[in-house]
């Protein structure tokens, strides 16, 4: 390997609190080459978000400080420098790009403007010069229309092309290194692919050097050379991606290999089919469903259809996946069937019955449905106890006596896996993974036929996500439920769903069992949506490259 | 940021801080109250009784705060003004707050035609300048305390209903409240218990600064001789009485101004305390 | 330019708020006690002017006939007359217009080039002197009764410096501004801590916002940083308290307008009411009134001026 052109050692945090120091980063050491793209894995509070920003010491609180080690930038150490000549490193040397282009991005300011920025700051040049040279970059990342372009708002577009601009900002000033934190977690999978390799290209264009901060092993499997794995402040493991994958040295890296949800290949023996009543009355029953959202004020009418002519059947104890990307409909679908969005026309039946016959049958769908929302936080209020919580549910649906309560709370708690310490807990002293256990525990507290679980696990760590999904297969297999699971990761649904459901742009483009559908998909948008999941075998490309690095689905939003 | 980067516990200076501010506040408004309470014991002086040999005379051992033209003890006004004053902040307070609450809560909460007309109400009332419909309102009822009751509790609540109804809008959305409803539970139950909870943070924060304003145009309206009337000693009132004898004895005015500047601090320490307790941005 | 095109149809959302200000307008005059044509007309009123209002305000018909004949007088542009000054209500404030105007015009921008340097001090050296400083002066600041303020200015630069005029407006440019110091200064104190706490939160958040981590990230110092970026993302919250605010801001100036004795709308309002000019009273809160609506509608344009996302 060539001399590096960072090396980092024994690169150490600490936070500065009432009960002395903390230690965030943990003698972190390792080294980049010029033209090399390292991975840097671990779940949150790992701390390599941490490390990215320590590299070009912009700590986000005063009460960090880099404690010892050293950052050396070709030569050069970073640790010591004067801030002055820090300036001159961000953006000039070391470019970053973050997770979230809609926050990241000055939304009062030009696109171009934020890319001229830093031109005209590092490279001295006039307003024109600077103005010409930005057009060209925008060019680069993929704008179709860059001269135009230059002057809108990053409102105007889409989450993709944000993504783009802010690549192009942290070009702007040529830099050596890239540091991309999460760069696509907030993407669709087809624009993650885009994204992806839209950064490749540059690399190999530019000869830059990358470290790709994700959470996502498969597209460290996909665009690194070599993996990081951080764990509690610590580098717990480094080396060549290959061997990295195929022989982790860490108990953390192969829990966290093991965590990841891969797709299955084609010819994995297709599970073993629940005994179907013929006849049986669906526990769903879906006809044309169309659900319309009007649009704009009084003078500026419209109306999108966020679901747009959907018919579909569930049966009792079937568990059924349904994917599809941001705006696919998916989730204003479930919230209709649950009664909780208003239907524009065609009709839902619940166990046969029409919801939309009166207060009664809303009733009765309040006491036989749960959901299992999103955001674990966000679900639960903050007001309330684990216990209160779910007490509440007990008393208000009065399935059971009200002597029993507390003891069902109890019973509830170890259903879903948590202590019953956590009855006297309040969800903000809780992590996500114990709040979305929480979460579902009050959907069991109605005793449900039927729950619809919502990106359920789209906010967690992988490790988590996939106890809570291990947890979702028992309580599915013990209490014979059926489960609607909604969500964009298309590996985790083919483990779960014996059906899946493809939807895009409000209807349903394939339908079918999870193994027919994932191994010979029907509809090109399913076969590109499985194209563009990032393997964890590094050897399992990602889409075949003519396709890819044109922005046409992602084209200027408006 | 993929993670949530180092978000510790508020240190110890800091806590202090927040609490410091919190409890200066309910101290200094604790001594107005006992001032309010015990003013017949406190002050020196009978604040109406006048005295003809003690006319305008400065600050002294005898008058810390001076007499003015009657020659009434500036510092036994001040002391009996707390009375009348902490009341107009008080009272003036408690029913814009519970108007308020209630109908920003059912408005933000059902939404729809009942929202929208409540809300045109609210643009209307909101049109007028506070301080200029307070006063026309005044004009029909007479001058008078009561009359400034009656017109704050018509006009004040707007304010905090359009600070409810907001927090509904974005609080009925969230996920506990959806998960409520699909769990089964009343309106009233999602209403009052689940959601009026989280939003009312900001709105005692809000009544807070609140005081501080009520107390203002209650001072002011007097000042300008429509809410309390002379010889009864409130702070406006006293103020509006030294005008005319500002350049030459300025005791007369200052120390009322003082007092007023002083219980609006202490609400507003509290409201700033409470803020930060919450952990609400006004 | 379309996003402006709200410029033309947004008036047309007014005319609800139009038509509930002059319903509580004309509800707030019949709710005095008494005969009608002798509350608006005084005590002293004769016969025939009594006989003259009953039909030309239709004071024998039911309440709602009243209202329109009370809505035909407002579209001749007749509001009535003043009983104290004897002439055309309208005609009355279109002369006292001036004064409060220019007082509130005075006072924005007084407050804005005070608030605006303060709350980027405060902000840039969060938690340190300076900061906590201008947080209690800035408490402090906000309970500073305008009235009284306005005597202690009047003590400060009128008496002991012998600076500027006590009170009144003058009859010259120059005049009128030397009388507008003061009240300007009285109303900005106060405005300025509103609308330099607000700014200062803004900026604080600002300047932990992950756009300005990204233009840190790019290599831009912290002048660049806070002048180009967070300073234009704070103003947008702080326009739009501004506009909050007016209502607080055109009142305030009834206060000051009487400590300084400056012949604006608000003194006019407080004499009318002492005088029982009722007609007056009723012209006056309906002009304020719309003027409310109509710089509400400007910091609407500011808005979208300042904020490219905005669409009205």
């Amino acid at each position: 390997m060539i001399a590096a052109l960072l090396k980092v050692t024994d690169l150490t945090v600490v936070h500065d609190g009432d009960g002395g120091e903390r230690t965030l980063l943990d003698a972190v050491s390792f080294d980049l080459a010029a033209g090399e793209v390292l991975g840097l894995v671990g779940e949150s509070g790992s701390g390599k978000s941490l490390l990215c920003r320590s590299l070009v010491r912009l700590l986000p609180s005063s009460r960090l400080r880099i404690s010892g080690g050293s950052i050396t930038l070709s030569g050069r150490e970073l640790t010591t420098a004067p801030e002055a000549e820090m300036l001159a490193v961000r953006g000039g040397e070391i470019g970053m790009i973050f997770q979230n282009p809609s926050s990241h991005l000055d939304p009062v300011m030009r696109i171009g403007d934020q890319i001229t920025e830093g031109i005209r700051f590092h490279q001295r040049l006039d307003a024109k010069a600077a103005r010409a040279a930005a057009v060209d970059i925008l060019a680069q990342v993929g704008f179709p229309d860059p001269a135009r372009q230059y002057d809108s708002y990053p409102h105007e577009f889409s989450g993709g092309m944000r993504q783009r601009a802010m690549i192009g900002a942290a070009l702007s000033s040529n830099p050596r290194i890239l540091i991309a934190d999460e760069p696509t977690t907030a993407l669709d999978v087809t624009i993650q692919a885009q994204i992806l390799r839209l950064l490749m290209d540059i690399r190999a264009r530019r000869g830059l050097s990358v470290i790709l901060v994700t959470h996502d092993l498969g597209i460290v499997a996909q665009v690194c050379d070599r993996i990081a794995v951080m764990w509690q402040g610590r580098l717990v493991e480094i080396g060549e991606k290959r061997g990295l994958l195929a022989a982790p040295a860490h108990a953390y890296t192969r829990s966290l290999i093991a965590s990841h949800p891969s797709l299955p290949e084609e010819d994995m023996p297709a599970k073993a089919e629940k005994l179907r009543t013929p006849g049986a009355v669906p526990v769903v029953d879906i006809e044309k469903l169309h659900v319309r959202f009007a649009t704009g004020g009084l003078f500026r009418r419209g109306a999108v259809d966020a679901v747009n002519g959907v018919t579909l059947r569930v049966m009792p104890g079937e568990t059924v996946g349904i994917v599809g990307e941001s705006g696919s409909g998916k989730s204003t679908l479930a919230r209709a069937v649950l009664g909780l969005t208003p239907v524009s026309s065609g009709t839902i039946r619940f166990d046969g019955t029409d919801i939309a016959s009166g207060r009664a049958v809303l009733g009765m769908l309040r006491r036989q449905t749960a959901m299992v929302f999103q955001d674990p936080y966000n679900a639960l209020n903050p007001h309330l106890t684990v216990g209160k919580m779910l007490a509440e549910v007990l008393r208000v649906q009065g399935k059971i006596e009200t002597a029993q309560i507390p003891a069902r709370c109890g019973e509830l708690l170890d259903l879903v896996g948590l202590g019953r310490a956590f009855l006297d807990r309040k969800p903000r002293s809780m992590s996500g993974g114990q709040c979305q256990r929480a979460g579902i525990a009050r959907a069991l507290a109605v005793d449900p036929k039927l729950i619809i679980a919502d990106e359920c696990v789209a906010a967690l760590d992988v490790t988590i996500q996939a106890q809570i999904v291990e947890l979702f297969r028992e309580l599915v297999e013990r209490m014979s439920l059926t489960l609607i699971f909604i969500a964009h990761d298309l590996a985790i649904v083919r483990n779960l769903c014996q059906r899946v459901v493809v939807m895009h742009r409000g209807v349903i483009v394939e339908e079918g069992r999870s193994e027919e559908v994932f191994s010979r998909p029907k509809h090109a948008y399913t076969a590109a949506l499985i194209a563009a999941v990032p393997h964890i075998d590094p050897d399992k490309p990602l889409l075949a490259p003519s396709k890819m690095a044109t922005p046409q689905a992602d084209g200027v939003a408006n | 940021m993929s993670e949530p980067l180092a978000a510790p516990a508020l240190g110890r200076k800091g806590r202090f801080r927040r609490r410091g501010t919190l409890a200066a506040g309910v101290f200094l408004l604790g001594a107005f109250v006992v001032l309010a309470l015990g003013a017949l014991l406190i002050a020196p002086y009978d604040p109406i009784a006048q005295d003809a040999t003690a006319r305008l005379q400065g600050p002294s051992w005898l008058h810390p705060f001076g007499t003015d033209n009657f020659g009434r003890d500036i510092l036994s006004r001040v002391i009996w003004g707390t009375r009348i004053d902490l009341k107009i902040a008080v009272i003036g307070v408690i029913f814009p707050f519970l108007i308020g609450t209630t109908l920003g809560t059912v408005a933000g909460f059902f939404g729809g035609i009942v929202d929208a007309i409540f809300m045109r109400l609210v643009d209307v009332i909101l049109a007028f300048p506070f301080l200029v419909l307070m006063l026309s309102i005044i004009a029909i009822l007479g001058p008078g305390l009561a009359s400034f009751y009656i017109a704050i509790a018509l006009v004040g609540w707007v304010s905090y209903a359009r600070l409810i109804r907001a927090q509904m809008l974005v609080l009925k959305n969230h996920d506990y409240a959806v998960a409520a409803v699909s769990l089964g539970f009343s309106r009233m139950r999602i209403m009052f218990r689940h959601l009026l909870p989280n939003a009312a943070a900001g709105s005692v924060v809000f009544a807070m600064s609140d005081a501080v304003l009520v107390l203002l145009n209650g001072a002011a309206i007097s000042y300008l001789g429509l809410g309390v009337q002379p010889p009864v000693a409130e702070w406006g009132v006293m103020v509006a009485e030294g005008q005319a004898f500002v350049t030459t004895a300025w005791w007369i005015t200052l120390f009322p101004g003082l007092a007023i500047v002083t219980l609006a601090f202490a609400f507003s320490m509290i409201g700033d305390g409470l803020a930060d307790l919450f952990g609400v941005h006004e | 330019m379309h996003r402006y095109k709200f410029v033309l149809y947004r008036p047309l959302q007014f005319l609800p708020v139009l038509f509930g200000i002059s319903v509580i307008t004309f509800i707030l005059v019949r709710l005095i006690p008494g005969d009608p044509a002798r509350v608006l007309l005084g005590t002293r009123a004769t016969p025939e002017a009594i006989a003259r209002i009953r039909a030309q305000y239709g004071l024998d018909e039911p309440m709602l006939a009243q209202y329109f004949y009370f809505l035909r007088n407002l579209a001749d542009g007749e509001m009535g007359r003043s009983i104290l000054y004897k002439i055309d209500v309208l005609k009355l404030i279109a002369t006292r217009i001036e004064p409060t105007l220019t007082l509130v015009l005075c006072s924005v921008v007084l407050s804005v080039l005070i608030a605006v340097p303060v709350a980027a001090i405060a902000a840039r050296n969060q938690g340190r002197l300076a900061d906590q400083v201008i947080r209690i002066v800035s408490t402090f600041g906000i309970g500073f009764p305008p009235f009284w303020l306005g005597l202690m200015l009047i003590i400060l630069f009128s008496v002991e410096l012998a600076i500027l005029p006590v009170s009144g407006y003058g009859n010259t440019l120059s005049g009128k501004l030397a009388h507008l110091v003061l009240p300007s200064l009285t109303v900005s104190l106060s405005l300025s801590t509103v609308l330099a706490r607000s700014l200062r939160a803004a900026m604080v958040e600002g300047l932990k916002s992950d756009v300005a981590t990204a233009a840190r990230a790019r290599g831009m110092p912290e002048s660049i940083v806070f002048w180009r970026h967070v300073l234009p993302n704070s103003l947008v919250p702080t326009v739009n308290l501004l506009a909050v605010n007016i209502g607080w801001l055109l009142g305030g100036t009834v206060v000051v307008e009487t400590v300084f004795a400056l012949p604006g709308m608000g003194q006019l309002l407080v004499r009318a009411i002492f005088s029982r000019d009722y007609m007056v009273v009723q012209g006056v809160a309906m002009v304020f009134a719309c003027a409310t609506v109509l710089i509400n509608f400007l910091a609407d344009i500011v808005t979208v001026a300042l904020d490219p996302r905005v669409k009205l």
